[in-house]
């Protein structure tokens, strides 16, 4: 586990990555597990729709069909829950890959080797989205399973094609984080300005289409391009998915251009 | 420059915004000499050591290792050149094995059986993590995966600090046998007799500058030392005023103190007259040993 800076970042990560491993089970479970209890309960369909258009829009996705599988794991899972932790896990590992290196001062040491800077800044990525891919497969397979269990009728490739969508968008805001990290080597700053970002596009992506003047700009959110075209019920939207590998290809871009040239802190 | 240059600065410079790291450091080390960089805390010796690992970038001149500029070959430089950083910082979740074995694959590959040898002969546990290692035992690991390549260039920054005098010994070995095997060091350091326990040349930095760069011999010669010999009865200071050499002669009833610079032949020569209880050297500090080497400069100049 220590042949290269890849494999070493992973090792770093293990006790991370087994809490997360457990915590996306059993979010995945628990999930599941109370469908039979809406379905049963059309109330609730009512219920939801007495909500203020706001509300619904901010937190569910303004999906109108809450009882049907894919309606439910859309708006209960899919459009702030999961999104949002596998946000938190990619921010603080793009975050910590190469700036928090930098902090504990041991970037001297492992630049001093013959390894170009480039390498290492890819290497930290190859670790991120390998970890990402591995919680969002995780999750797939909970889902998959548990889902099975009580007979939701999931349609495989398309609660793939969603999580699939998830992990694109976790790989591109830990991209961001790592370009941020690179280029100035302070974590907390890394972490901040990725958060940030988040907020900003998870808010513009939900509110553009309730306001007229927003409604334009909602393309510019990451988000629109995970979950706009509705992956769970539409499949993999490839257009959209490319715009988020394509932003971040330039996330790191910028990570490798930043810390090329950049003087390392003592 | 010729072939025998392993280290060719020219004009390096550099400045962290408006503050200065280092100016104009001009010098050639050769192949198969042990170097001294020796200065005061925050001289700027950690600066040219960073800069020379391409781990920061200078403001103006160049730099060549090897004969490979430091910045487009940085990457054929670090092959061949061993690194202790002065701040060193090390994985605290791994054992010191595991760290040397992770290093060792980074750097293309080593032979375990020398990070042994040179584990057991620095006195080193490499199966403690190394969060449970006291600054010394973390000091003996950074110096193993410096040396543990047999490059042919180490750049140590301050490499003794924390080691017990028994692990400096050890490393001062370690320094002559890889000059012996017709390997370069450059080591930094802010200890003057460290440097002329190990150096063959010196170059001694003062705030970002470079003061000098003398054979260790020179600077021997021209070392002061403040003496003070206890003798068993009263004597007189005449005797020793017209000693060459020895300046601020003060007897004080049996204790005489005196500065001599270079040798001390004639002075325990003439002491011997009488007879010694004691002698008490006190090695100068850095900035004495600048003081002169401005005095003269001065005295030259008039």
């Amino acid at each position: 586990m220590l042949s290269s800076i890849f494999l070493k970042t992973l090792r770093d990560r293990r006790r991370s990555l087994l809490f997360w491993g457990i915590c996306f089970v059993l979010l995945a479970v628990m999930v599941v597990s109370l469908y039979p209890l809406i379905e049963s309960y059309s109330a609730i369909q009512d219920y939801m729709e007495l909500l203020p258009e706001e509300v619904m829009a901010l937190f569910t996705g303004g999906i109108d069909d809450f009882t049907s599988p894919e309606g439910y794991l859309h708006s209960e899972l899919f459009f702030l829950v999961f999104p949002l932790l596998i946000l938190v896990f990619a921010i603080n590992f793009g975050s910590s890959a190469v700036a928090g290196e930098e902090e504990q001062g041991t970037l001297d040491l492992l630049l001093s080797n013959p390894i170009p800077r480039w390498r290492l800044v890819l290497e930290k990525f190859t670790a991120l989205v390998f970890s990402i891919m591995l919680l969002t497969l995780l999750f797939w397979g909970a889902l998959a399973i548990s889902g099975h269990a009580v007979d939701m009728g999931l349609n495989l490739s398309r609660l793939g094609a969603i999580c699939f969508s998830a992990a694109l968008l976790g790989v591109t805001f830990g991209a961001a984080a790592l370009a941020v990290g690179c280029a100035r080597g302070r974590r907390g700053l890394s972490m901040s300005a990725a958060g940030a970002l988040v907020g900003y596009s998870y808010l513009l992506n939900a509110m553009a289409p309730l306001i007229d003047w927003l409604e334009p700009f909602q393309v510019l959110s990451p988000f629109y391009y995970y979950i706009g075209a509705v992956p769970l019920i539409n499949g993999l939207n490839g257009t959209h998915a490319a715009v988020l590998a394509g932003l971040t290809a330039v996330f790191l871009a910028a990570a490798i251009a930043t810390f090329w040239k950049r003087d390392l802190a003592v | 420059m010729n072939n025998d240059t392993v280290i060719h600065t020219s004009g390096l410079t550099k400045y962290y915004g408006k503050q200065r790291g280092m100016v104009d450091i001009s010098l050639d080390v050769r192949r198969g000499e042990v170097f001294g960089y020796l200065g005061p805390n925050g001289a700027g010796k950690t600066t040219t050591i960073r800069t020379l690992l391409n781990l920061i970038r200078p403001t103006r001149g160049i730099a060549t290792i090897f004969g490979m500029d430091i910045q487009r070959k940085g990457l054929e430089v670090r092959r061949h050149t061993g690194y202790l950083p002065g701040e060193l910082k090390l994985y605290d979740n791994l054992t010191g094995a595991e760290m040397l074995r992770y290093l060792g694959h980074l750097s293309g590959g080593v032979d375990w059986a020398h990070v042994e040898a040179l584990a057991s002969r620095l006195d080193c546990d490499l199966l403690l993590p190394i969060r449970s290692l006291s600054h010394g035992n973390r000091q003996k690991i950074g110096l193993i995966q410096a040396f543990m390549n047999t490059p042919d260039l180490l750049i140590l920054d301050e490499p003794t600090i924390g080691l017990d005098p028994l692990m400096q010994q050890e490393f001062y070995r370690l320094v002559s046998e890889t000059k012996a095997q017709g390997r370069t060091v450059f080591l930094s350091s802010h200890i003057m007799p460290e440097v002329e326990r190990v150096c063959d040349r010196v170059a001694i930095i003062r705030e970002g500058r470079l003061v000098t760069v003398e054979d260790i011999d020179n600077l021997k010669a021209r070392a002061i030392r403040r003496l003070e010999i206890h003798f068993a009865g009263p004597v007189s200071q005449e005797e020793f005023t017209e000693i060459s050499g020895v300046k601020d002669v003060r007897v004080h009833d049996s204790v005489l103190t005196c500065t001599v610079v270079g040798e001390l032949d004639a002075l325990v020569k003439a002491a011997s007259q009488a007879r010694v209880v004691n002698i008490i050297s006190h090695e100068p500090s850095l900035e004495e040993i600048f003081l002169d080497y401005y005095n003269e400069e001065e005295s030259v100049a008039e």
